[in-house]
């Protein structure tokens, strides 16, 4: 999802921390469709309902995300208030995601909230989606405290966030172009492995040699701390084209393996770049490419050795 | 050109379920259309037509207009059910309409009688001796339409197509026929050469009214109210079509 195409702002100041009574929360900016229940920063209940339509397409379609936010929101929140045991009338706020994300798929979601809170004159509050991220990391049963440095990369967006309060973040590093996960599930397409690609990618990748291919790491010189993946995206459509009728699949293992490596150093080394600037004590990891574990694995390294500096 | 503003008959009687507190809306076309009922009386109608920028203002105006209709109407614990235009129309602009009915719904557990959004265009020109051919711009060079009896039967369930081939479906069944609603306005050179008659643009009836809406709505049997509604699309998403007239994966 492009950056600042939402109606929201951002960074906003409000965090589940500061709500005592129990909080309805929202999210349909991009193909799951999800609602949660909090009390402060417990979670009563949290459901999602991916949109597994989209992997016919190979990607998210908006229209059909949308079609789907409209049958599955109603149910999704029933769901949610329902296993944390809590009926509307006990509800404090409500909090839905303003944005960034799709503009018909965010729709959904907050023409729903804004209606659920009217009639009872709740407090509505439109809520960053990366600030989302964010304090996900507040929550409870292993919250972490700030400063902490927040890496976040998703098929949406891709960004390293310095956290120094609940209220907000700042913004030190993001991508120029494709997100991680954009550029992970293209990569999969490429190698035939259907959508989404993040996890057949991240196993295929396992059977590969990560130094048959040689990839780019992106930015590596560049002493900023901003991603950039559309080169490697690019590098390895020039390799598959090199190859002859066949080759592809003889050499897939191995493409992913170099394409995931590269991946995972930009991320990384950007990482341990912004720890070495400013000391960051901790570090927390979030959005859907956070489920790679080569990705997990090195992280934990440079956090280990952040908390240990 | 039949002169909308001189028609003949009055609005049908509703059933006696019209003893009821509604508050209806629609945006489905480019209008925000909402109003209340009481008792079969019109307490609250509003249009809000689309911004400066020719943009609907669905998103930015629907809740507040709504909230004002249903304390017009005595206020949310009072409204006995809401009226929502289902479509077709613009896909936003049904989905902005039905998740806001659905967000109020599960709020206040209200019923929601979906309408369709064709019939409550037919609605205020219904009468003796007439068909009534609701039409939306569907854009693409095409119109929604349906079909609609003297007392508001369905005739036609609502379809999407060209303008072109409006005459070859609906065929004569000898009863005076009228095309009315924005897709009437919007292709009259063309109805009018099918020999279709219309309204002109400055007609009231070629704008869809929450009167309609809440009328529609009052006539929805209690045991048809539903949460969600379904929303009346007409067509399928690009994405599919590509997919299936190809055979192989559209780029998103
Ligand atoms: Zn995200």
């Amino acid at each position: 999802m492009a950056r600042g195409s939402g109606p929201g702002g951002r960074p906003r100041r409000v965090t589940v921390g500061e709500l005592t009574l129990p909080a309805l929360a929202i999210e349909t900016s991009c193909d799951d469709t999800c609602a949660a229940v909090l009390e402060g920063p417990f979670i009563l209940s949290n459901v999602i309902s991916s949109q597994a339509i989209h992997g016919k397409y190979g990607g998210v379609v908006p229209e059909v995300a949308s079609r789907h936010h409209l049958e599955l929101t109603g149910p999704v929140i029933r769901l949610a208030l329902e296993q944390a045991e809590v009926e509307v009338p006990d509800l404090d706020s409500i909090a839905v995601t303003a944005g960034p994300g799709l503009i018909g798929a965010l729709l959904i979601g907050l023409s729903t909230a804004k209606a659920m809170a009217a009639p009872r004159r709740l407090p509505l509050i439109p809520t960053d989606h990366l600030q989302g991220h964010v304090a996900a990391n507040f929550l409870e049963p292993d919250p972490i405290e700030p400063p902490f440095i927040c890496l976040i990369a998703s098929g949406g967006h891709t960004l390293l966030a310095g956290v120094r309060e609940h209220g907000g973040f700042e913004i030190l590093g993001e991508t120029l172009d494709d997100a991680a996960g954009e550029a992970i599930d293209k990569a999969a397409r490429m190698l035939g492995l259907g959508y989404p690609g993040g996890p057949a990618l991240e196993k295929l990748a396992a059977e590969g040699d990560p130094g048959a291919f040689e990839f780019p790491i992106a930015m590596s010189r560049d002493p900023g701390l901003d991603f950039s993946f559309s080169g490697l995206k690019t590098a390895l459509v020039y390799r598959c084209r090199d190859f002859e009728e066949g080759e592809i699949e003889s050499n897939r293992a191995d493409l992913a393996a170099g394409f995931q490596a590269a991946v995972v150093e930009q991320l990384v080394s950007k990482l341990k770049r912004a720890i070495d600037l400013e000391g960051w004590p901790a570090v927390a990891l979030g959005g859907g490419v956070a489920a790679n574990g080569p990705l997990r694995r090195a992280v934990q390294v440079s956090a280990a050795n952040a908390a240990s500096s | 050109m039949f002169d909308g503003r001189s028609i003949p008959f009055a609005i049908r009687s509703l059933p006696s379920s019209t003893a009821l507190r509604i508050v209806g809306f629609d945006t489905a076309t480019d209008d925000t259309v909402v109003g209340a009922f009481v008792d079969g009386e019109t307490v609250s109608k509003k249009v809000i037509p689309p911004g400066p920028d020719g943009r609907p203002v669905h998103s930015e105006g629907l809740l507040e207009a709504v909230t004002a209709a249903a304390a017009e109407a005595g206020g949310w614990p009072r409204i006995d059910r809401i009226a929502v235009g289902t479509g077709p129309g613009t896909f936003t602009g049904i989905r902005i309409g039905l998740a806001t009915a659905n967000g109020i719904a599960l709020s206040t557990g209200i019923g929601l009688a979906g309408v369709s959004t064709l019939a409550a265009l037919a609605r205020p020109v219904l009468g003796p001796g007439q068909e009534i051919l609701a039409l939306l711009d569907a854009h693409r060079g095409e119109v929604f339409a349906a079909l609609y009896g003297p007392a508001g039967q369905i005739l036609l369930e609502p379809f999407v197509c060209g303008p072109d081939e409006l005459a070859p479906r609906i065929g004569d069944s000898g009863a005076g026929l009228r095309a009315v609603g924005p897709g009437a306005v919007r292709f009259s050179d063309e109805l009018d050469r099918a020999g279709i008659a219309t309204a002109g643009p400055e007609a009231g009836f070629n704008h869809l009214s929450a009167v309609a809406i809440c009328e529609l709505g009052a006539a929805v049997d209690s045991e048809q109210l539903s949460n969600p509604l379904e929303p009346t699309y007409l067509r399928v998403p690009d994405a599919q079509l590509w997919l299936e007239r190809d055979g192989r994966k559209a780029s998103p």
